[in-house]
Protein backbone atom coordinates (compact mmCIF):
# COMPACT_ATOMS: atom_id res chain seq x y z
CA UNK A 1 0.00 0.00 0.00
CA UNK A 2 2.94 2.30 0.80
CA UNK A 3 6.05 1.46 -1.16
CA UNK A 4 9.43 3.17 -1.08
CA UNK A 5 11.53 2.55 -4.19
CA UNK A 6 15.17 3.67 -4.17
CA UNK A 7 14.33 6.85 -2.25
CA UNK A 8 17.12 9.37 -1.82
CA UNK A 9 16.83 12.69 -0.05
CA UNK A 10 19.42 15.34 0.74
CA UNK A 11 19.41 18.40 2.96
CA UNK A 12 22.11 20.27 1.10
CA UNK A 13 25.14 17.98 1.20
CA UNK A 14 23.72 15.88 4.04
CA UNK A 15 22.13 12.62 2.93
CA UNK A 16 18.87 12.37 4.89
CA UNK A 17 17.60 9.24 3.18
CA UNK A 18 19.77 6.83 1.23
CA UNK A 19 18.36 4.18 -1.08
CA UNK A 20 15.28 3.30 0.95
CA UNK A 21 13.41 0.28 -0.40
CA UNK A 22 10.57 -1.03 1.73
CA UNK A 23 6.86 -1.65 1.69
CA UNK A 24 3.94 -1.36 4.09
CA UNK A 25 1.28 -3.86 3.01
CA UNK A 26 -2.44 -3.36 3.39
CA UNK A 27 -3.61 -4.04 6.93
CA UNK A 28 -0.06 -4.17 8.21
CA UNK A 29 1.30 -2.28 11.22
CA UNK A 30 4.90 -1.19 10.68
CA UNK A 31 6.93 0.43 13.44
CA UNK A 32 9.94 2.43 12.34
CA UNK A 33 12.61 2.71 15.01
CA UNK A 34 16.18 3.83 15.29
CA UNK A 35 18.36 6.45 16.95
CA UNK A 36 17.49 10.17 16.72
CA UNK A 37 18.52 11.77 13.48
CA UNK A 38 18.34 8.49 11.61
CA UNK A 39 15.74 9.81 9.16
CA UNK A 40 12.61 8.14 10.55
CA UNK A 41 10.49 11.30 10.64
CA UNK A 42 11.84 12.45 7.29
CA UNK A 43 10.90 9.10 5.77
CA UNK A 44 7.34 9.13 7.09
CA UNK A 45 6.87 12.74 5.94
CA UNK A 46 7.77 11.79 2.37
CA UNK A 47 4.70 9.55 2.21
CA UNK A 48 2.30 12.51 1.95
CA UNK A 49 4.95 14.79 0.48
CA UNK A 50 5.42 17.07 3.46
CA UNK A 51 9.06 16.42 2.52
CA UNK A 52 10.27 16.35 -1.07
CA UNK A 53 12.70 13.68 -2.27
CA UNK A 54 15.50 14.00 -4.78
CA UNK A 55 15.20 10.65 -6.50
CA UNK A 56 13.27 7.40 -6.35
CA UNK A 57 9.56 7.14 -5.79
CA UNK A 58 7.06 6.69 -2.99
CA UNK A 59 3.96 4.82 -4.09
CA UNK A 60 0.68 5.08 -2.23
CA UNK A 61 -1.97 2.69 -3.53
CA UNK A 62 0.19 2.37 -6.64
CA UNK A 63 0.39 6.12 -7.36
CA UNK A 64 3.69 7.95 -7.21
CA UNK A 65 3.26 10.64 -4.57
CA UNK A 66 6.32 12.49 -5.87
CA UNK A 67 5.46 12.11 -9.54
CA UNK A 68 3.91 14.76 -11.72
CA UNK A 69 0.70 15.49 -9.87
CA UNK A 70 -1.58 18.48 -10.19
CA UNK A 71 -2.33 20.37 -6.99
CA UNK A 72 -5.81 18.87 -6.76
CA UNK A 73 -4.51 15.33 -7.24
CA UNK A 74 -1.91 15.81 -4.50
CA UNK A 75 -4.52 17.27 -2.14
CA UNK A 76 -6.76 14.28 -2.82
CA UNK A 77 -3.91 11.85 -2.17
CA UNK A 78 -3.05 13.61 1.09
CA UNK A 79 -6.68 13.51 2.20
CA UNK A 80 -6.47 9.70 1.98
CA UNK A 81 -3.41 9.44 4.24
CA UNK A 82 -4.05 10.12 7.91
CA UNK A 83 -1.12 11.86 9.57
CA UNK A 84 -0.56 12.29 13.30
CA UNK A 85 2.17 14.71 14.39
CA UNK A 86 4.47 14.64 17.39
CA UNK A 87 3.27 18.14 18.34
CA UNK A 88 -0.46 17.35 17.70
CA UNK A 89 -0.93 20.51 15.61
CA UNK A 90 -4.58 20.86 16.52
CA UNK A 91 -6.12 24.09 15.25
CA UNK A 92 -6.22 26.18 18.46
CA UNK A 93 -9.00 28.50 17.26
CA UNK A 94 -11.44 25.61 16.85
CA UNK A 95 -13.09 23.36 19.43
CA UNK A 96 -12.21 19.66 19.46
CA UNK A 97 -15.43 18.96 17.58
CA UNK A 98 -14.74 21.61 14.94
CA UNK A 99 -11.16 20.37 14.54
CA UNK A 100 -12.58 16.98 13.57
CA UNK A 101 -15.43 18.38 11.44
CA UNK A 102 -13.50 20.98 9.44
CA UNK A 103 -11.75 18.86 6.84
CA UNK A 104 -14.57 16.42 6.00
CA UNK A 105 -16.74 19.49 5.33
CA UNK A 106 -14.28 21.70 3.49
CA UNK A 107 -12.22 19.07 1.67
CA UNK A 108 -14.71 16.26 1.07
CA UNK A 109 -17.88 18.35 0.97
CA UNK A 110 -19.61 16.34 3.69
CA UNK A 111 -22.81 17.96 5.00
CA UNK A 112 -22.46 19.72 8.36
CA UNK A 113 -24.97 17.44 10.10
CA UNK A 114 -23.25 14.31 8.79
CA UNK A 115 -19.79 15.66 9.67
CA UNK A 116 -20.97 16.44 13.17
CA UNK A 117 -22.42 13.00 13.67
CA UNK A 118 -19.22 11.36 12.43
CA UNK A 119 -17.01 13.67 14.53
CA UNK A 120 -18.96 12.87 17.70
CA UNK A 121 -18.69 9.15 16.95
CA UNK A 122 -14.91 9.46 16.42
CA UNK A 123 -14.41 11.55 19.56
CA UNK A 124 -16.34 8.88 21.43
CA UNK A 125 -14.07 6.23 19.92
CA UNK A 126 -10.97 8.00 21.29
CA UNK A 127 -12.75 8.44 24.64
CA UNK A 128 -13.31 12.20 24.40
CA UNK A 129 -17.03 12.59 23.69
CA UNK A 130 -17.31 14.72 26.83
CA UNK A 131 -14.62 17.13 25.60
CA UNK A 132 -16.15 17.87 22.19
CA UNK A 133 -16.77 21.54 22.97
CA UNK A 134 -13.38 22.15 24.60
CA UNK A 135 -10.64 24.07 22.83
CA UNK A 136 -7.21 22.47 22.39
CA UNK A 137 -5.74 24.84 24.98
CA UNK A 138 -8.07 23.37 27.56
CA UNK A 139 -7.02 19.77 26.91
CA UNK A 140 -4.04 17.77 28.20
CA UNK A 141 -1.38 16.61 25.75
CA UNK A 142 -2.75 13.09 25.66
CA UNK A 143 -6.26 14.39 25.03
CA UNK A 144 -5.03 16.68 22.27
CA UNK A 145 -3.25 13.82 20.56
CA UNK A 146 -6.38 11.68 20.73
CA UNK A 147 -8.38 14.51 19.14
CA UNK A 148 -5.68 14.71 16.46
CA UNK A 149 -6.13 10.99 15.77
CA UNK A 150 -9.91 11.49 15.53
CA UNK A 151 -9.33 14.42 13.18
CA UNK A 152 -7.19 12.26 10.89
CA UNK A 153 -9.71 9.39 11.01
CA UNK A 154 -12.52 11.75 10.01
CA UNK A 155 -11.13 11.76 6.46
CA UNK A 156 -11.67 7.97 6.44
CA UNK A 157 -8.11 7.30 5.27
CA UNK A 158 -7.13 3.77 4.26
CA UNK A 159 -3.78 4.27 6.01
CA UNK A 160 -2.54 6.18 9.05
CA UNK A 161 0.93 7.57 9.65
CA UNK A 162 2.15 8.37 13.16
CA UNK A 163 5.24 10.55 13.57
CA UNK A 164 6.43 10.02 17.16
CA UNK A 165 2.89 10.46 18.49
CA UNK A 166 3.86 10.04 22.15
CA UNK A 167 7.26 11.76 22.25
CA UNK A 168 5.87 15.12 23.35
CA UNK A 169 3.69 13.63 26.08
CA UNK A 170 4.15 13.36 29.81
CA UNK A 171 4.75 9.69 30.67
CA UNK A 172 1.35 9.20 32.32
CA UNK A 173 -0.39 10.22 29.09
CA UNK A 174 1.47 7.88 26.76
CA UNK A 175 -0.76 4.93 27.60
CA UNK A 176 -4.04 6.55 26.57
CA UNK A 177 -2.69 7.41 23.11
CA UNK A 178 -1.10 4.01 22.60
CA UNK A 179 -4.33 2.28 23.55
CA UNK A 180 -6.19 4.22 20.86
CA UNK A 181 -3.51 3.15 18.39
CA UNK A 182 -3.79 -0.46 19.53
CA UNK A 183 -7.54 -0.25 18.90
CA UNK A 184 -6.93 0.99 15.37
CA UNK A 185 -4.46 -1.82 14.69
CA UNK A 186 -6.97 -4.33 15.99
CA UNK A 187 -9.56 -2.96 13.55
CA UNK A 188 -7.20 -3.70 10.67
CA UNK A 189 -5.96 -0.18 9.90
CA UNK A 190 -2.81 0.02 7.80
CA UNK A 191 -0.35 1.89 10.01
CA UNK A 192 3.17 3.21 9.78
CA UNK A 193 4.43 4.46 13.15
CA UNK A 194 7.66 6.17 14.05
CA UNK A 195 7.97 5.59 17.77
CA UNK A 196 10.36 4.91 20.60
CA UNK A 197 7.74 2.79 22.39
CA UNK A 198 9.35 -0.60 22.04
CA UNK A 199 6.60 -2.38 23.94
CA UNK A 200 4.12 -1.08 21.41
CA UNK A 201 6.38 -2.36 18.62
CA UNK A 202 6.70 -5.76 20.29
CA UNK A 203 2.97 -6.17 20.94
CA UNK A 204 1.30 -4.51 17.97
CA UNK A 205 3.68 -4.31 15.02
CA UNK A 206 3.61 -6.85 12.22
CA UNK A 207 7.04 -5.68 11.13
CA UNK A 208 9.75 -3.48 12.56
CA UNK A 209 12.01 -1.34 10.37
CA UNK A 210 15.28 -0.30 11.87
CA UNK A 211 16.84 2.89 10.50
CA UNK A 212 20.22 4.47 10.97
CA UNK A 213 21.91 7.31 9.08
CA UNK A 214 19.14 7.54 6.50
CA UNK A 215 19.07 3.84 5.62
CA UNK A 216 16.59 1.13 6.46
CA UNK A 217 19.07 -1.45 7.75
CA UNK A 218 16.71 -4.17 8.84
CA UNK A 219 13.08 -5.14 8.44
CA UNK A 220 11.60 -8.07 10.26
CA UNK A 221 8.92 -9.45 12.52
CA UNK A 222 9.19 -7.95 16.01
CA UNK A 223 9.90 -11.35 17.56
CA UNK A 224 12.95 -11.81 15.36
CA UNK A 225 14.07 -8.21 15.54
CA UNK A 226 14.00 -8.00 19.31
CA UNK A 227 15.35 -11.50 19.93
CA UNK A 228 18.05 -11.69 17.30
CA UNK A 229 18.74 -8.49 15.42
CA UNK A 230 20.99 -9.12 12.41
CA UNK A 231 22.68 -5.80 11.79
CA UNK A 232 25.43 -4.79 14.24
CA UNK A 233 23.98 -1.27 14.47
CA UNK A 234 20.57 -2.72 15.43
CA UNK A 235 22.21 -4.98 18.02
CA UNK A 236 23.92 -1.97 19.57
CA UNK A 237 20.69 0.08 19.50
CA UNK A 238 18.75 -2.65 21.30
CA UNK A 239 21.44 -3.30 23.88
CA UNK A 240 21.62 0.45 24.58
CA UNK A 241 17.85 0.38 25.15
CA UNK A 242 18.14 -2.49 27.61
CA UNK A 243 21.00 -1.07 29.62
CA UNK A 244 19.26 2.28 30.01
CA UNK B 1 -4.34 87.56 28.76
CA UNK B 2 -3.90 84.07 30.11
CA UNK B 3 -3.90 81.05 27.86
CA UNK B 4 -6.70 78.89 29.19
CA UNK B 5 -9.62 81.35 29.01
CA UNK B 6 -8.51 82.31 25.56
CA UNK B 7 -8.49 78.69 24.40
CA UNK B 8 -11.86 78.03 25.96
CA UNK B 9 -13.20 81.02 24.09
CA UNK B 10 -11.82 79.76 20.77
CA UNK B 11 -13.33 76.32 21.33
CA UNK B 12 -16.66 77.89 22.32
CA UNK B 13 -16.77 79.96 19.16
CA UNK B 14 -15.53 77.27 16.78
CA UNK B 15 -16.49 73.87 18.20
CA UNK B 16 -18.82 73.07 15.34
CA UNK B 17 -16.12 73.84 12.76
CA UNK B 18 -13.67 71.62 14.64
CA UNK B 19 -16.23 68.81 14.85
CA UNK B 20 -17.78 68.74 11.38
CA UNK B 21 -16.19 71.56 9.37
CA UNK B 22 -18.61 73.68 7.36
CA UNK B 23 -21.20 70.94 7.14
CA UNK B 24 -24.13 71.23 6.30
CA UNK B 25 -23.36 74.45 4.41
CA UNK B 26 -20.11 73.09 2.98
CA UNK B 27 -18.28 69.76 2.81
CA UNK B 28 -18.03 67.62 5.93
CA UNK B 29 -14.77 68.40 7.73
CA UNK B 30 -13.15 68.60 11.14
CA UNK B 31 -12.78 65.58 13.42
CA UNK B 32 -15.65 63.89 11.57
CA UNK B 33 -13.77 64.01 8.27
CA UNK B 34 -10.54 62.90 9.97
CA UNK B 35 -12.27 59.88 11.48
CA UNK B 36 -14.15 59.02 8.29
CA UNK B 37 -10.94 59.21 6.28
CA UNK B 38 -9.10 57.01 8.78
CA UNK B 39 -11.87 54.46 9.18
CA UNK B 40 -12.55 54.21 5.44
CA UNK B 41 -8.81 54.15 4.78
CA UNK B 42 -8.17 51.22 7.10
CA UNK B 43 -11.42 49.41 6.26
CA UNK B 44 -10.70 49.48 2.53
CA UNK B 45 -6.99 48.84 2.97
CA UNK B 46 -7.50 45.78 5.17
CA UNK B 47 -9.03 43.34 2.66
CA UNK B 48 -6.55 44.60 0.08
CA UNK B 49 -3.69 43.98 2.49
CA UNK B 50 -4.76 40.37 3.09
CA UNK B 51 -4.75 39.72 -0.66
CA UNK B 52 -1.35 41.43 -0.92
CA UNK B 53 0.05 39.40 1.97
CA UNK B 54 -1.12 36.15 0.37
CA UNK B 55 0.44 37.27 -2.91
CA UNK B 56 3.72 38.13 -1.21
CA UNK B 57 3.82 34.62 0.32
CA UNK B 58 2.86 32.95 -2.94
CA UNK B 59 5.27 30.50 -4.53
CA UNK B 60 4.76 32.36 -7.85
CA UNK B 61 7.16 35.18 -8.58
CA UNK B 62 4.61 36.94 -10.80
CA UNK B 63 2.36 37.43 -7.76
CA UNK B 64 5.12 38.20 -5.28
CA UNK B 65 6.98 40.73 -7.35
CA UNK B 66 4.39 43.54 -7.83
CA UNK B 67 3.42 43.43 -4.17
CA UNK B 68 7.00 43.59 -2.94
CA UNK B 69 7.64 46.50 -5.33
CA UNK B 70 4.65 48.41 -3.96
CA UNK B 71 5.73 47.71 -0.38
CA UNK B 72 9.27 48.90 -0.99
CA UNK B 73 8.04 52.05 -2.74
CA UNK B 74 5.69 52.99 0.09
CA UNK B 75 8.41 52.28 2.62
CA UNK B 76 10.94 54.37 0.78
CA UNK B 77 8.88 57.41 -0.22
CA UNK B 78 7.35 59.89 2.25
CA UNK B 79 3.54 59.83 2.36
CA UNK B 80 3.44 63.56 1.61
CA UNK B 81 5.18 62.97 -1.72
CA UNK B 82 2.78 60.19 -2.65
CA UNK B 83 -0.16 62.49 -1.85
CA UNK B 84 1.24 65.26 -4.06
CA UNK B 85 2.01 62.78 -6.79
CA UNK B 86 -1.52 61.36 -6.78
CA UNK B 87 -2.96 64.88 -6.53
CA UNK B 88 -1.10 66.24 -9.55
CA UNK B 89 -0.51 63.19 -11.73
CA UNK B 90 -3.73 61.20 -11.37
CA UNK B 91 -5.90 63.94 -12.98
CA UNK B 92 -3.45 64.08 -15.90
CA UNK B 93 -3.66 60.33 -16.36
CA UNK B 94 -7.44 59.97 -16.17
CA UNK B 95 -8.23 63.30 -17.82
CA UNK B 96 -10.41 64.99 -15.24
CA UNK B 97 -9.98 66.41 -11.79
CA UNK B 98 -10.35 64.33 -8.66
CA UNK B 99 -11.82 65.77 -5.45
CA UNK B 100 -9.23 66.27 -2.71
CA UNK B 101 -11.06 63.94 -0.32
CA UNK B 102 -11.04 61.12 -2.88
CA UNK B 103 -7.39 61.78 -3.67
CA UNK B 104 -6.51 61.53 0.02
CA UNK B 105 -8.61 58.40 0.51
CA UNK B 106 -7.11 56.57 -2.47
CA UNK B 107 -3.60 57.47 -1.34
CA UNK B 108 -4.26 56.38 2.24
CA UNK B 109 -5.78 53.07 1.12
CA UNK B 110 -2.77 52.25 -1.03
CA UNK B 111 -0.28 53.38 1.59
CA UNK B 112 -1.95 51.63 4.52
CA UNK B 113 -2.54 48.47 2.49
CA UNK B 114 1.20 48.21 1.87
CA UNK B 115 2.00 48.54 5.58
CA UNK B 116 -0.87 46.31 6.70
CA UNK B 117 0.18 43.64 4.22
CA UNK B 118 3.55 43.49 5.96
CA UNK B 119 1.78 43.12 9.30
CA UNK B 120 -0.46 40.37 7.91
CA UNK B 121 2.51 38.60 6.33
CA UNK B 122 4.42 38.69 9.62
CA UNK B 123 1.33 37.40 11.42
CA UNK B 124 1.03 34.47 9.04
CA UNK B 125 4.73 33.66 9.30
CA UNK B 126 4.63 33.85 13.09
CA UNK B 127 2.31 30.83 13.28
CA UNK B 128 3.99 27.46 13.87
CA UNK B 129 4.66 25.67 10.57
CA UNK B 130 2.88 22.64 11.98
CA UNK B 131 -0.44 24.40 11.43
CA UNK B 132 0.09 24.55 7.67
CA UNK B 133 1.52 21.01 7.67
CA UNK B 134 -1.53 19.68 9.49
CA UNK B 135 -3.96 21.43 7.16
CA UNK B 136 -2.12 20.24 4.05
CA UNK B 137 -1.85 16.70 5.43
CA UNK B 138 -5.65 16.67 5.79
CA UNK B 139 -5.95 17.51 2.09
CA UNK B 140 -6.66 21.26 2.20
CA UNK B 141 -5.33 23.29 -0.70
CA UNK B 142 -2.93 26.12 0.13
CA UNK B 143 -5.70 28.67 -0.14
CA UNK B 144 -8.11 26.47 1.83
CA UNK B 145 -5.53 26.08 4.59
CA UNK B 146 -5.03 29.86 4.64
CA UNK B 147 -8.75 30.52 4.79
CA UNK B 148 -9.83 28.01 7.42
CA UNK B 149 -6.69 27.50 9.51
CA UNK B 150 -4.01 30.16 9.11
CA UNK B 151 -5.82 33.47 8.59
CA UNK B 152 -8.39 33.06 11.39
CA UNK B 153 -5.50 32.65 13.84
CA UNK B 154 -3.14 35.16 12.28
CA UNK B 155 -5.71 37.94 11.91
CA UNK B 156 -6.90 37.47 15.46
CA UNK B 157 -3.33 37.72 16.73
CA UNK B 158 -2.88 40.88 14.68
CA UNK B 159 -5.86 42.85 15.98
CA UNK B 160 -3.65 45.05 18.21
CA UNK B 161 -1.22 45.78 15.36
CA UNK B 162 -4.06 46.65 13.01
CA UNK B 163 -5.55 48.98 15.61
CA UNK B 164 -2.24 50.74 16.15
CA UNK B 165 -1.95 51.15 12.41
CA UNK B 166 -5.36 52.83 12.63
CA UNK B 167 -3.98 55.32 15.15
CA UNK B 168 -1.07 56.04 12.80
CA UNK B 169 -3.56 56.61 10.01
CA UNK B 170 -5.44 59.21 12.04
CA UNK B 171 -2.21 61.15 12.40
CA UNK B 172 -1.39 60.70 8.73
CA UNK B 173 -4.67 62.29 7.63
CA UNK B 174 -3.23 65.64 8.77
CA UNK B 175 -1.19 65.60 5.56
CA UNK B 176 -4.47 66.09 3.69
CA UNK B 177 -4.07 69.72 4.77
CA UNK B 178 -1.57 70.24 1.96
CA UNK B 179 -4.17 69.44 -0.73
CA UNK B 180 -7.02 71.24 1.10
CA UNK B 181 -8.85 68.19 2.40
CA UNK B 182 -11.19 69.79 4.98
CA UNK B 183 -10.16 67.58 7.91
CA UNK B 184 -9.33 68.63 11.47
CA UNK B 185 -5.98 70.29 10.79
CA UNK B 186 -7.52 72.20 7.91
CA UNK B 187 -10.33 73.43 10.19
CA UNK B 188 -7.74 74.64 12.70
CA UNK B 189 -5.93 76.40 9.89
CA UNK B 190 -9.14 78.21 8.94
CA UNK B 191 -9.65 79.33 12.54
CA UNK B 192 -6.07 80.51 12.76
CA UNK B 193 -6.41 82.50 9.55
CA UNK B 194 -9.49 84.20 10.90
CA UNK B 195 -8.03 85.05 14.33
CA UNK B 196 -4.53 85.83 13.04
CA UNK B 197 -3.11 86.59 16.49
CA UNK B 198 -3.58 83.33 18.34
CA UNK B 199 -1.64 80.57 16.54
CA UNK B 200 -0.31 79.07 19.77
CA UNK B 201 -3.78 78.67 21.27
CA UNK B 202 -5.30 77.30 18.05
CA UNK B 203 -2.61 74.73 17.41
CA UNK B 204 -2.53 73.75 21.06
CA UNK B 205 -6.24 72.97 20.81
CA UNK B 206 -5.49 70.98 17.66
CA UNK B 207 -2.77 68.97 19.38
CA UNK B 208 -5.03 68.23 22.35
CA UNK B 209 -7.81 67.10 20.02
CA UNK B 210 -5.56 64.60 18.24
CA UNK B 211 -4.09 63.48 21.52
CA UNK B 212 -7.50 62.75 23.05
CA UNK B 213 -8.62 60.69 20.05
CA UNK B 214 -5.36 58.76 19.71
CA UNK B 215 -4.77 58.28 23.42
CA UNK B 216 -8.28 56.89 23.86
CA UNK B 217 -7.72 54.45 21.02
CA UNK B 218 -4.32 53.43 22.36
CA UNK B 219 -5.91 52.65 25.72
CA UNK B 220 -8.51 50.56 23.93
CA UNK B 221 -5.73 48.71 22.11
CA UNK B 222 -3.98 47.95 25.39
CA UNK B 223 -7.23 46.54 26.72
CA UNK B 224 -7.72 44.36 23.64
CA UNK B 225 -4.11 43.17 23.93
CA UNK B 226 -4.64 42.16 27.54
CA UNK B 227 -7.85 40.35 26.65
CA UNK B 228 -6.15 38.41 23.88
CA UNK B 229 -3.19 37.55 26.10
CA UNK B 230 -5.53 36.36 28.84
CA UNK B 231 -7.56 34.25 26.44
CA UNK B 232 -4.42 32.65 25.09
CA UNK B 233 -2.65 31.63 28.28
CA UNK B 234 -4.30 28.24 28.15
CA UNK B 235 -3.48 27.69 24.50
CA UNK B 236 -0.31 26.07 23.19
CA UNK B 237 0.06 28.43 20.21
CA UNK B 238 1.16 31.64 21.87
CA UNK B 239 2.57 34.05 19.33
CA UNK B 240 5.12 35.93 21.39
CA UNK B 241 6.49 38.16 18.64
CA UNK B 242 3.51 40.21 17.58
CA UNK B 243 4.42 42.45 14.67
CA UNK B 244 3.71 45.75 16.37
CA UNK B 245 6.79 47.47 15.01
CA UNK B 246 5.41 48.04 11.50
CA UNK B 247 3.06 50.69 12.86
CA UNK B 248 5.87 52.74 14.34
CA UNK B 249 7.86 53.00 11.12
CA UNK B 250 4.90 54.26 9.14
CA UNK B 251 4.70 57.69 10.75
CA UNK B 252 4.83 60.19 7.90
Amino acid sequence: MIKFVAVHKFFGALAALTDVNAEVRKGEVVVVCGPSGSGKSTLIRTVNRLEEIQSGSVLFEGRDVHGKLGGAALNHLRSRIGFVFQSFNLFPHLSALDNVMLSPMKVNGVKRSDAREMALRLLDRVGLAAKAQNYPGQLSGGQQQRVAIARALAMEPPAMLFDEPTSALDPEMVGEVLSVMRGLARDGMTMMCVTHEMNFARDVADRVWFMDAGRVLETGAPVDFFRSPQHPRAQRFLSDLHTR
Amino acid sequence: MSLLPSMIEIVRDNWLLLLVGQYPNGPLGGIAATLILSILGIALAFPLSVVMALASLSPWLALRWPVMALVYITRGVPLLLIILWVYFVLPLLIGHSVPAFATMLVTLVGYEAAFLSEIVRAGIQALPTGQMDAARALGHSRLGAMRYVILPQALFNMIPSILSQFVSTIKETTLGYIINVPELTFAAGQINNRLLTKPFEVYFILAISYFIVCWTLTQAINMVERRIAAGRTAGPVAVSALPTTAASVSGA
